[in-house]
C-alpha cells in the first residue's frame, strides 16, 4: 500500500531531479540518455554528498538570516550508509527468526506470541522481498559489468543497455525498500481543515493573505481536492483577515501539512505611495479533520448562538441571517460560519472548524513531544515560526526550513507546479528524517 | 460580525461621496421604485455600498446582508462571498445594473430577501419561493433533522424492509418539508396538503425541479373542512408531520412587514391560541398513523406543555413521546406516537 501511495511522488523525484540536471551545465548532454536509462546518472549529480552533518548556510545575497541547512539526500547516499545496512540485516535477522519459530510451532498452537510473529512477518514479508530482489539485481549488474570489459563492439552495446536497465531497475528498488521502511502517519490519510490569518502589517498582510488563500484553492484544484470555503472575513479593499477551508482528497493532508506557519511577504505593496518594500506576515494553520467514529463531542460542552435568539424565533420571524457561532465550553475554543444560506449547513460548516480544532489541540498535545527536535514541525510550533518568504523585489519564493528558493514567485502564488515542487521537497526531507530517526534509534 | 460592520459603514462614509458623483441615488419613481442610473459606470462593491446605505436610510431591515444577497444572486452566485474579489472591483454590466436596480426596488417595499431573487436554501435543497406562500425558517430544518433520525433508525428500516414508508405533511407551503425527507430517504413516499392553491403550485414546481414528482403526491384540502375526505384517502402513513400556523392572533400586528405585507396570514396565524390548526391536527392523527406511526409538529414555545396536557386527558390513541428544542433552546418540537 505504501509503495502505491508513494508512486507519484517517486515519480515527481525523478522529475526534479531531471529539472537540476537539465540546468546544471555538464550534464546537458546526457539529459536525453537519462530519460531512457531512469536513473542511470542519478548519482553523478551530486558533487559533494556529506550525510547527515548540518552545513552552515552561506549568507547569499537574498537570504535575510542565515538558514542552517540539511540536503536531501539522493537514493544512493542514504544506501551507502551503515545505520541502513545494519538495520536491514536486522530486519532480515528477525525475519528468519519468526519464520523459524512460526515453522518449528505446531499448526495448530496459537498462542499470542505466534500471532505476533506471524503478524510481525507478514509485515516484513514486502520487504525481505525487495531486499531479496535487490540482491539478485546486484549480482546481475555486477555481470554485466564485468562482460562491458569484453572488447566486441556488438555485444558491448547489448551489454550497455542491459547495464543500464540494471542499474534503473536497482534504484527503484532501492527507492521502494526506503518507502517501505518510512512509517505512515495516521493523520496523513486523513482530511484538513486550512485556516488563513493576517500577520502583522495591516491592509497588505491581508492582502497577501487573500492571496495565500487563493493560491491553495488553486493548489486543491491543481490536484483535484474538494476545497470548500467555511469562514471568511474581508477586509475592505479585496484581502482577508480571517478565514477557513476543509479540503479533501487524496494524499491531501500528507501534501498540505508542511504548509503551517508564518509566511513572509517582502514587496511594495499597493497602497505604498513611495515605492518602499514592506515585510508583512500571515499564518497558514493546517488540521486534519478528525472522522466521525475517531472523534466525538459531547453536544453538553456547546453553547450555539444564532441571530435568531433575541425575539421569539420560528414563524414570528423572517431574517436572511443564517449565521452560527458554536462555543466549546471545555476549551473556550469558538468557530464562526455565515457561509451558506442554510442555517443548518452553516451549524454543520462551523461544527467541522470547531472539530478540527478541538482536535488539533489535543493531537498536538500528543505529538509536541515526539517532533521536538525536528525542523519540520507542525502544530503549535511551526505555527509560530517563520517559515517561507516571498521576496517581489527578487522574484523569489525561500522555503526556510530547507533552505530551498524557487524563482517566479507569481508562478508559485498560482498554486501550481512550483508550489507541488516545494512540498515534494519537504515531503522528501521530512521523510529523510523519519527515516533517520528509524536508523539510528533502533 | 462587528468588524465586517465597522467596515462597511467606513465604506459607506466613502460611498456617500462617490454616490453624489457617480449615480443620483435616490431619485424616486412612482411605487417606492428606484429608476436606475442610465448612463453611469457602478463596480459590484460600490452598489453594494450605495444600496446597503439606501435600505437603511428607508429603514429596511437587514440593509447589508440584503443588498450582499441580491447583488451576488444577479451575479449568479449565492452569497457574496463566492464571487471572485477581482469580480468585486468591476463594473457592473448594463443588464446587470438594471437587474440589481430593479430587485433592490423591490427589496425597498419592504419585500423579503427570498421573494425578490425568488428562491432560498432549506437543508441540502435550493427552492423557488414566490408571494404569499410561507418562507421557511431556519427552525424547521431541525424539524426535518428530527423526523430523519426517526426515519433511518435501524427500527423503521427493518420494521418496513424494502416496502416505502410513507409520510403525509399538512400545509406544506413551498414543500420545504416533505421533498428534504424525500430527498434523504430513497424509499419513502410523501403526500403534501395544503389549503392554498399557491402553496400546492409552488410545492409541484419544486418537486418537479429536483426530480422528486414521482414520490410526491400534492393535493389542495383543508385539514379543517376536507378532514374525512383526508382521512379516507390518505391515511394510515407512517410518519404525520407538520408545520401549521402557530402564532397567536393577538401577535399577528406586531410582526415586521416582511411577514404582515407578503406572507399568506393563513400560514401563520393559529387562531386566539394558536392551537386551532394543531388542535385539529391531534383529533385526526390516531386515525391516520400506522400503529406506532409517528407525528412531529413545530409549535410556539408556549404550546408543549399544554399540548402535552391536551394529549394526556383528552385524546384518544396518542401518545405524547417529548419535546425537543430548537438551536436556540427553546421547547420547539412536539413528537407524539400513536398507541393501541
Amino acid at each position: 500500500m505504501a509503495v502505491a501511495k508513494l508512486g507519484p511522488v517517486c515519480q515527481l523525484l525523478c522529475w526534479t531531479v531531471l529539472k537540476q540536471i537539465k540546468y546544471s551545465r555538464p550534464f546537458r548532454k546526457s539529459a536525453s540518455s537519462f530519460i531512457s536509462g531512469g536513473f542511470a546518472n542519478h548519482n553523478c549529480t551530486i558533487t559533494n554528498p556529506i550525510f547527515c552533518q548540518f552545513l552552515r548556510h552561506q549568507r547569499n545575497f537574498h537570504s535575510t538570516t542565515p538558514v542552517m541547512v540539511t540536503k536531501i539526500l539522493t537514493v544512493d547516499e542514504i544506501f551507502s550508509m551503515k545505520s541502513l545496512h545494519d538495520y536491514l540485516k536486522r530486519v532480515e535477522t528477525e525475519y528468519a527468526n519468526c519464520l523459524e519459530a512460526v515453522n518449528a510451532a505446531d499448526i495448530h498452537t496459537d498462542d499470542e506470541e505466534l500471532r505476533t510473529k506471524r503478524t510481525r512477518m507478514s509485515f516484513l514479508g514486502p520487504l525481505i522481498q525487495k531486499i531479496k530482489d535487490l540482491e539478485i539485481k546486484r549480482r546481475e549488474f555486477e555481470e554485466t559489468e564485468e562482460l562491458l570489459k569484453e572488447n566486441d563492439p556488438d555485444l558491448r552495446e547489448l551489454v550497455q543497455r542491459e547495464h543500464e536497465n540494471c542499474h534503473a531497475a536497482i534504484q527503484e528498488m532501492k527507492q521502494i525498500i526506503l518507502s517501505l521502511l518510512i512509517p505512515e502517519e495516521q493523520s496523513d490519510m486523513s482530511d484538513l481543515v486550512l485556516e488563513v490569518t493576517a500577520g502583522v502589517g495591516g491592509q497588505e498582510a491581508m492582502l497577501f493573505t487573500a492571496e495565500i488563500f487563493d493560491m491553495y484553492q488553486n493548489f486543491a484544484a491543481f490536484h483535484g481536492w474538494n476545497f470548500d470555503i467555511l469562514e471568511f472575513m474581508p477586509s475592505d479593499i479585496g484581502g482577508v483577515r480571517h478565514a477557513t477551508a476543509s479540503i479533501s482528497g487524496p494524499l491531501s493532508y500528507k501534501k498540505m501539512k508542511f504548509e503551517a506557519g508564518v509566511h513572509r511577504v517582502q514587496r511594495v505593496p499597493k497602497t505604498e505611495k513611495q515605492g518602499r518594500t514592506h515585510t508583512s506576515t500571515m499564518t497558514v494553520a493546517i488540521l486534519p479533520q478528525p472522522s466521525e467514529i475517531s472523534f466525538t463531542i459531547n453536544s453538553k460542552d456547546l453553547r450555539i448562538e444564532t441571530k435568531r435568539a433575541s425575539g421569539a424565533g420560528g414563524q414570528h420571524v423572517n431574517t436572511t441571517d443564517s449565521a452560527v457561532r458554536i462555543v466549546h465550553l471545555p476549551t473556550g475554543m469558538v468557530s464562526e460560519c455565515q457561509q451558506e444560506r442554510s442555517q443548518i449547513k452553516n451549524k454543520e460548516k462551523a461544527m467541522k472548524v470547531l472539530r478540527a480544532k478541538i482536535y488539533n489541540a489535543k493531537l498536538e498535545e500528543e505529538t509536541s513531544k515526539r517532533y521536538q527536535t525536528r525542523k519540520l514541525q507542525i502544530g503549535t510550533k511551526g505555527r509560530s515560526e517563520k517559515i517561507r518568504t516571498y521576496n517581489f523585489s527578487q522574484d523569489r519564493v525561500t522555503d526556510h526550513r530547507i533552505g530551498k528558493t524557487l524563482h517566479d514567485v507569481h508562478c508559485f502564488l498560482s498554486g501550481e507546479a512550483l508550489l507541488d515542487q516545494m512540498s515534494v521537497s519537504l515531503q522528501q526531507f521530512s521523510e529523510q528524517e523519519d527515516l533517520i530517526d528509524i536508523l539510528e534509534n533502533k | 460580525m462587528n468588524g465586517i460592520l465597522k467596515l462597511v459603514i467606513n465604506q459607506l462614509r466613502r460611498g456617500i461621496t462617490k454616490q453624489e458623483t457617480l449615480v443620483t441615488l435616490p431619485c424616486r419613481a412612482a411605487g417606492g421604485a428606484v429608476a436606475p442610473p442610465a448612463d453611469c459606470s457602478v463596480t459590484v462593491e460600490e452598489a453594494v455600498s450605495l444600496w446597503t446605505q439606501h435600505f437603511l436610510q428607508h429603514g429596511v431591515s437587514e440593509p447589508l446582508s440584503s443588498s450582499h444577497y441580491i447583488i451576488a444572486h444577479v451575479l449568479g452566485k449565492k452569497t457574496l462571498e463566492s464571487v471572485e474579489r477581482r469580480r468585486l472591483r468591476e463594473t457592473l454590466t448594463d443588464k446587470e445594473r438594471e437587474c440589481v436596480w430593479k430587485l433592490c426596488s423591490k427589496r425597498l417595499t419592504r419585500m423579503p430577501v427570498q421573494y425578490v431573487i425568488e428562491e432560498w436554501d432549506f437543508r441540502d435543497l435550493t427552492l423557488k419561493m414566490r408571494p404569499p406562500v410561507f418562507i421557511p425558517r431556519p427552525e424547521t430544518e431541525e424539524l426535518v433533522s428530527l423526523v430523519l433520525e426517526h426515519l433511518q433508525s435501524e427500527q423503521v428500516m427493518k420494521a418496513r424492509g424494502k416496502a416505502a414508508v410513507h409520510c403525509l405533511e399538512i400545509g406544506c407551503g413551498s414543500g420545504a418539508i416533505s421533498l428534504s425527507l424525500l430527498h434523504s430517504v430513497p424509499q419513502l413516499k410523501g403526500i403534501a396538503l395544503d389549503q392554498s392553491q399557491e402553496a400546492v403550485c409552488l410545492t409541484k414546481e419544486n418537486a418537479s425541479r429536483l426530480g422528486l414528482q414521482d414520490r410526491l403526491e400534492v393535493r389542495k384540502l383543508d385539514i379543517m373542512k376536507d378532514a374525512a375526505l383526508i382521512v379516507r384517502d390518505y391515511g394510515p402513513v407512517d410518519v404525520l408531520v407538520s408545520n401549521p400556523p402557530y402564532l397567536f392572533t393577538e401577535d399577528m400586528a406586531s410582526l415586521e412587514a416582511e411577514i404582515l405585507k407578503f406572507e399568506d396570514h393563513s400560514a401563520l396565524d393559529g387562531g386566539l391560541d394558536g392551537m386551532s390548526v394543531i388542535s385539529q391536527i391531534l383529533a385526526l392523527a390516531p386515525q391516520l398513523l400506522t400503529n406506532e406511526g409517528r407525528l412531529y409538529l413545530e409549535v410556539d414555545p408556549r404550546h408543549p406543555p399544554l399540548l402535552q396536557w391536551l394529549v394526556e386527558e383528552q385524546t384518544e390513541g396518542l401518545h405524547y413521546l417529548g419535546t425537543s428544542c430548537d438551536l436556540t433552546t427553546r421547547p420547539r418540537f412536539c413528537v407524539l406516537q400513536r398507541s393501541g
